[in-house]
This record gives C-alpha cells, structure tokens and sequence, in this order.
C-alpha cells in the first residue's frame, strides 16, 4: 500500500509519518518535530525544470572561460577545464585527467541529462522501468558534489602559488560559473520529487 | 517495540518491519531502495567516532596543511588560507563556497554530532535533539570534505611539477578525518532517535 493511497505522508525533516488532509494539495503540521508537511514536493517539476535550464546556460561559459590563470616570469598561461584535461594528457598523468574529465565533465552532464529524461518521462506520464530511473535518481544525488574537484583544486592552487613576479595563480571567470553549475544541479535534485515515478498509473506503463 | 511502520523515500510505499532487532540494512520491498541501516550499540559508536573526528579535524585546521617552494621562496597553505586569499582576490562566492562545505558545515556537523550523542550515551536526551536532527538531516550533502581530499591529489600532481611540495601533519590528520567521517555517515540512523524521542514523550 502506498502512503498517499491512505491519506498519509512522511515528514521530510524526521521520517514521521503524517494523517494528511483529504485534498491533495493539502498541507499538515508534523506532530513530532513541527514541520510542514505535504504530500510531494511543492512545485517540484518546474523549480526543477528552471534549475536545470539555469546550469545548462552557466555550464556553457564555465568550459569556455579560464578555470584559472597562471602568470609566471615566461608569460601568462589560461587553463579552461579541457585544456586542463589535455595538460594532463599530454604530461603523462593519466590517471589525474581522468579524475578532472569525469569529475568536470561526465558527472554534470550526466547529472543534467538524468534530470531531463525523469522530468520528461514524469510530465508526459511515461511509467516504464520505474526502478530503473530509481536507480538513476539516486546516481544523481550520489555523484552531485564530486564535480566540486575542479573548483577545489583551483582554490588550493591559489592558496599554495602566490611568488608575486615570479609565479601567481589566479582564479578566472569559469570557476565561477562552474561553482554555480555544481550548486544549482545539487539543488536541482534536491527540488525533484522521485515518489512522482511512482506515481504514474500502471495502465500507462503497460501501453508503452 | 514489535513492529515499525515506516515509508519509503523514493516510492512512498509504506513498509511494516517485523523484526525491528535485525542488525543491518532494511530495504524496500517495492523499489528496493535503502530504507535505513540498524547498527548494533550505534550510540556509542557515534559517540567515539564523533570524538575523534573532532581531534582530527582540530589537528587538520592547527597544523600546516601543505607547503611549497618555488626558488627559495616557500608558501604554506591550509584550510583558512585558501578562502583568505579567494577573499582578497575579491572572488567572494568561491571563498564563501570553500568555507562553508569545508569548515563551516564539516565543524557545525561533527560538533552537533557530539552534542547529540554525549547526552544520549549517558541515557539522557537533550531538549534540542529535535532541531539537531534537523540540521543534520538538510546540511549531508553539503558537507564535502571527502571531495577536498580528491582535489588535494589533484593538486599535488599539478603543484610537483612547478616547485616542491611538501605535505605537513595536517594532511594525515585530514586524510583519517575522511575516512571517520564516511564511517558517521554509514553509522548515523536518524530512526532509532527519533524512535527514542517519541517513547520518552509517550511515558511523560
């Protein structure tokens, strides 16, 4: 039997399950710790949807613009994400640019395309594979933070290279926007409500 | 306590469990998702772990985390050092974003942790339980001090080829930290707590 089948609830703060008001829409008070209550997410499918929309846009200039800028006595050299890859690369560490690749690459996009096909699949009642987009909906909320890599590497450069003339690192525009990519998809998954799989009829399911 | 109802975070399908005493990870029938671990003495478990986590991350913050050297000329860098600088650079949302997830929320967890299971192992529960739990439930995955870990490999690899690098204490300190902290994580069942919380209230 599923919750929302008998009127009830749980309580996103202490896991309590709530008597719900009859309308779906409806809206408790948690008897054990005082929060509200409602039966999904509020608005979950367009918050998501304009968050999603929002890092797709800042995740363009976060791989265009530098991660950061090196200045030493020979000149000045911008690493953008690839081209951190490529240095990797062509320096023999191969090891390290696969960790920047998947961290700065494979897991956003990855990310984004997984919230994209849950969003669609539940707005046009698509009900197959529930467990599998189970499974992916958790990937999501598993891989989020470990894109941060990038934006912590840059930080710990900048805290270790400060020689003045002779070698500085700056911090460059894309880590900027690449921050608020990693943030706003993690809030983005957060926003989205996986019992909406589970809530798609089953007769749907079936004729797909 | 002979049976406990809960209800699946992913599928919302309500689960009696039977047998409450079983140790370890009940699952959901329906979608198979992780509904909670049961560990054996769990509160004094968080309560050692929470202890030594504060230790490590006291000698982590204390220490020299990293130093390098470029010509004679040595830097030394640690957790503070890192938003220092982004703050003087005027990059004030990657400084904000660096402090928060790797020593605001990390410190405010471990400390509330130890406040939490302090009172509980000596079979007291503390008037502030409730909203303790809160916070811990809503700030999991902004703490992010194992990814700080991956980027201080990172780094490394890329610093060694421009000076030398020298790793201080900190590193080591921070290095088990990690590995504490994931074990808090597998740990930490919010259930039983809460479970704990509703029978006092009820006997009151």
């Amino acid at each position: 039997m599923r919750a929302i089948e008998c009127g009830l609830a749980t309580c996103s703060a202490c896991h309590h399950i709530v008597k719900m008001p009859p309308r779906l829409d409806g809206v408790s008070i948690c008897p054990r710790c005082g929060e509200e209550v409602v039966y999904r997410k509020k608005n979950s499918i367009e918050h998501t949807w304009a968050l999603v929309i929002a890092s797709i846009l800042f995740y363009i200039p976060a791989n265009m613009l530098p991660m950061m800028h090196v200045h030493t006595f020979a000149g000045t050299q911008s690493d953008t994400i690839i081209s951190g890859v490529i240095y990797f690369l062509h320096s023999g560490s191969y090891l390290i640019a696969a960790v920047i690749f998947i961290a700065s690459i494979i897991v956003p996009i990855t990310k984004l395309l997984i919230l994209v096909y849950l969003l669609i699949s539940v707005q046009f009642q698509k009900g197959a594979n529930k467990v599998k987009k189970k499974r992916l909906y958790q990937l999501t909320e598993l891989i989020g933070k470990w894109s941060m890599v990038d934006v912590y590497v840059v930080a710990i450069m900048i805290a270790l290279v400060h020689f003045g003339g002779l070698s500085e690192i700056k911090a460059g525009q894309g880590a900027n926007y690449f921050l608020l990519v990693v943030i706003l998809t993690m809030i983005a998954a957060m926003r989205f409500d996986p019992r909406l799989i589970w809530d798609i009829k089953e007769d749907n399911a079936t004729r797909i | 306590m002979s049976e406990h109802i809960v209800c699946c975070h992913e599928c919302d399908e309500i689960v009696a469990i039977k047998d409450t005493n079983r140790v370890g990870r009940f699952k959901c029938p329906v979608c198979g998702s992780l509904l909670f671990r049961h560990k054996k003495s769990m509160t004094e478990k968080m309560y050692a772990l929470s202890i030594a986590a504060l230790i490590l991350f006291g000698a982590t913050n204390y220490f020299p985390f990293l130093s390098f050297e470029v010509l004679g000329n040595l830097s030394h860098a640690n957790f503070f050092t890192s938003v220092i600088y982004l703050v003087k650079e005027q990059e004030y949302l990657l400084g904000l974003a660096i402090l928060m997830t790797t020593i605001v929320i990390p410190f405010f967890r471990i400390v509330l942790f130890l406040i939490l299971f302090a009172p509980l192992y000596h079979k007291h529960i503390p008037s502030y339980a409730k909203s303790v739990l809160k916070f811990l439930e809503f700030s999991t995955p902004w703490g992010m001090l194992d990814v700080f870990l991956i980027g201080v490999f990172v780094s490394l690899v890329k610093l060694v080829k421009m000076g030398s690098i020298i790793a201080g204490t900190s590193v080591w300190a921070f290095g088990v930290l990690v590995f504490v902290l994931a074990a808090m994580q597998v740990t930490f069942n919010p259930h039983q707590i809460w479970e704990l919380i509703d029978r006092n209230e009820e006997s009151r």
